[in-house]
């Protein structure tokens, strides 16, 4: 489903990705493990469209199509979903309208017929209640006011009501506490699906004792420096990722 | 002409931003008289047409009293016609009173509301015509009135000066949405004269091509506990230039008061302009006073966030700067009236990133 080869990509004339290769099949979840400035969430700005990440080197293929060739909102449509580190605040957009905002942008682009509000308000409500996103969340404004937990909740329902085919999940557990994160990964487990793929981008193997993925890649200054199977996560923890690089040199 | 009655110039420090005479030419307003008209006239509404001889008294107490501006004397001086009207003494007026603007020239219009009157104003400023409307509204004790004032995009010259007085605990909402005009200014000289006066003001522009839009402020805390907020919103596209102008003055004597101001403005273009000038004067005590402007471009990070659950651009634009807007259209009272100042924005905006 994913293809990236040999992608480089710079941010401010800095490069910060030098070389890196992923390839993610359909149905896996794969985790990008690595510490702080080493690309992480320029992967993931990269992979959804972010302007200013300049690709040098390299392709992206998604489902066989050049992907860096796509405006983030043909990538959302054609099933590419970033769960944001950050999810901004938008004062004066209320957050259900935001949701049937992009939903109905999304079902147009794809020549699906749009949503009425009604069918909308229903579908969210049932996804909303299994991530304990409150009714009260959904009349305000967008991320205002939300706390950490209660934003990254909303990601989620976002990545619930797409159904993307790609998800990306940039640090989804930064910030969060036990029963947050717990929460948060019952969410993405339930959405683990053979027609999807998910790449879970993290710096703390915490994560990945409740979303245990299919393979973890190591990133470090740019590039893959190790893979394995989960068990890589255990190392990583027992040695650090300074030992894990060097041995990788 | 003589001296007295010359129009500002920019070198004038409050037309700075409006540059009257070169808009308008050496025709100036000309001499003839604008028209001004309502709609149905709701029932305990009472109107003079200021034509007729015999002005009866609340007019002559009222007509031409108000401190004005070196424009509203001009046409002071000028107009023939024009109307006033009164709503008597704890008279509640459910139906809306529609009052337009229209023709060219000058105009001149008079609004009492007596003790605990209460109505709802709409106001619109035909997009045809020079034209310079001189406006007197003046509020009994605990008299309301909502005014909400919509001047849709003109290529013409278009000036107003709104003159208002405040008796004890009246209370004035009002709401200018301006589309802009070759220049367009609208001026609000408010004294909030008896104790516990409140007037809130709110607006919004979007303006695009070459078009202008001064909305200029002046509110005198002339007594105790009294009150005023405002919060102007402007979008300005191509060669747009939006001014807000506003002073607050809290007169010797006036504690107690509380006046806030916002002004904000979102650049859509790099050629379109905004002058944000709020000012504080303050000569009492015990006042709680704040004021700020700023400038700024759509956010970047909302941009992406939104293009990224897939909203277009053009939408996601659209719908960061309705959000912009959005507080400073709550602030108009009446659903329809908000409904159709909605839409005037929902236009405009199209014409904007067009």
């Amino acid at each position: 489903m994913l293809d990236i080869k040999n992608l480089h990509v710079a941010v401010g004339g800095k490069d910060i990705l030098k070389g890196l290769n992923l390839k993610v099949d359909a149905g896996q979840v794969h985790a990008i493990m690595g510490p702080n400035g080493s690309g992480k969430s320029t992967l993931s700005y990269v992979l959804a469209g972010r302007a200013g990440y300049e690709i040098t080197q390299g392709s992206i293929s998604y489902n066989g199509e050049d992907l860096a060739a796509l405006p983030p909102e043909e990538r959302a449509a054609k099933g590419v979903f970033l769960a944001m580190q950050y999810p901004v605040e938008i004062p004066g957009v209320t957050t259900m309208m935001f949701l049937k905002s992009a939903l109905n942008a999304q079902r147009r682009s794809r020549g699906e017929s749009e949503m009425d509000a009604i069918g909308i308000l229903k579908t969210v409500r049932k996804k909303a209640a299994a991530l304990n996103v409150s009714e009260d969340m959904l009349k305000r404004a967008l991320n205002v006011g939300f706390s950490g937990g209660e934003k990254k909740r909303l990601e989620i329902l976002q990545m619930a009501l797409f159904e993307p085919r790609l998800a990306i999940l940039d640090e989804t557990d930064s910030g969060l506490d036990i029963d947050a994160l717990r929460l948060v990964a019952e969410g993405v487990n339930g959405l683990r699906a053979p027609e999807r793929a998910m790449l879970v981008i993290t710096h703390y193997q915490r994560l990945l004792d409740y979303i245990v993925p299919d393979r973890i890649h190591v990133l470090a200054n740019g590039r893959i420096v190790a893979e394995g199977g989960k068990e890589l996560a255990l190392e990583l923890e027992a040695k650090g990722y300074e030992q894990i690089v060097r041995d990788a040199a | 002409m003589t001296a007295a009655l010359a129009l500002p110039t920019r070198r004038v420090e409050e037309w700075k931003y409006s540059d009257l005479a070169r808009a308008l030419g050496d025709a100036g307003f000309g001499e003839t008289s604008a028209r001004v008209s309502v709609g149905a006239l709701p029932a305990g509404v009472e109107i003079f047409d200021l034509d007729e001889p015999n002005r009866p008294a609340w007019v002559k107490a009222h007509y031409g009293k108000l401190r004005g501006n070196a424009v509203s004397a001009v046409s002071l001086a000028k107009a023939r016609g024009g109307i006033a009207l009164r709503v008597s003494k704890g008279a509640c007026i459910a139906d809306i009173l529609r009052l337009d603007f229209a023709g060219e020239g000058h105009v001149r219009a008079l609004l009492v509301l007596e003790e605990g009157a209460a109505l709802t104003l709409s106001e619109r400023f035909d997009i045809a015509g020079t034209r310079n409307a001189g406006f007197e509204i003046v509020l009994g004790a605990n008299a309301q009135l909502n005014h909400v004032r919509l001047s849709p995009v003109s290529d013409a010259v278009q000036v107003e000066e709104i003159s208002l007085t405040l008796a004890r605990d009246a209370v004035y909402c009002a709401h200018f949405a301006n589309f802009g005009a070759k220049l367009s200014r609208v001026e609000l000289a408010i004294t909030l004269d008896g104790e516990g006066a409140q007037a809130h003001l709110s607006g919004v522009s979007v303006l695009s091509g070459d078009s202008h839009a001064d909305v200029t402020t002046q509110v005198i805390h002339a007594a105790g506990r009294t009150q005023s907020t405002q919060l102007f919103k402007k979008v300005a596209g191509g060669k747009a230039q939006a001014v807000y102008q506003g002073k607050v003055t809290v007169a010797h004597g006036a504690n107690g008061s509380d006046s806030r101001q916002t002004a904000k403005a979102l650049l859509l273009s790099s050629r379109a302009e905004a002058d944000l000038k709020p000012e504080l004067e303050i000569f009492a005590d015990d006042v709680k006073c704040a004021h700020g402007a700023a400038v700024g471009d759509l956010d970047a990070d909302s941009l992406f966030y939104l293009r990224a659950r897939g909203i277009p651009e053009r939408e996601a634009r659209h719908l960061l700067i309705h959000a912009f807007l959005e507080d400073a259209l709550t602030d108009i009272a009446n659903t329809d009236l908000r409904e159709t100042v909605r839409g005037a924005v929902s236009s405009a905006l199209n014409e904007v990133s067009a």
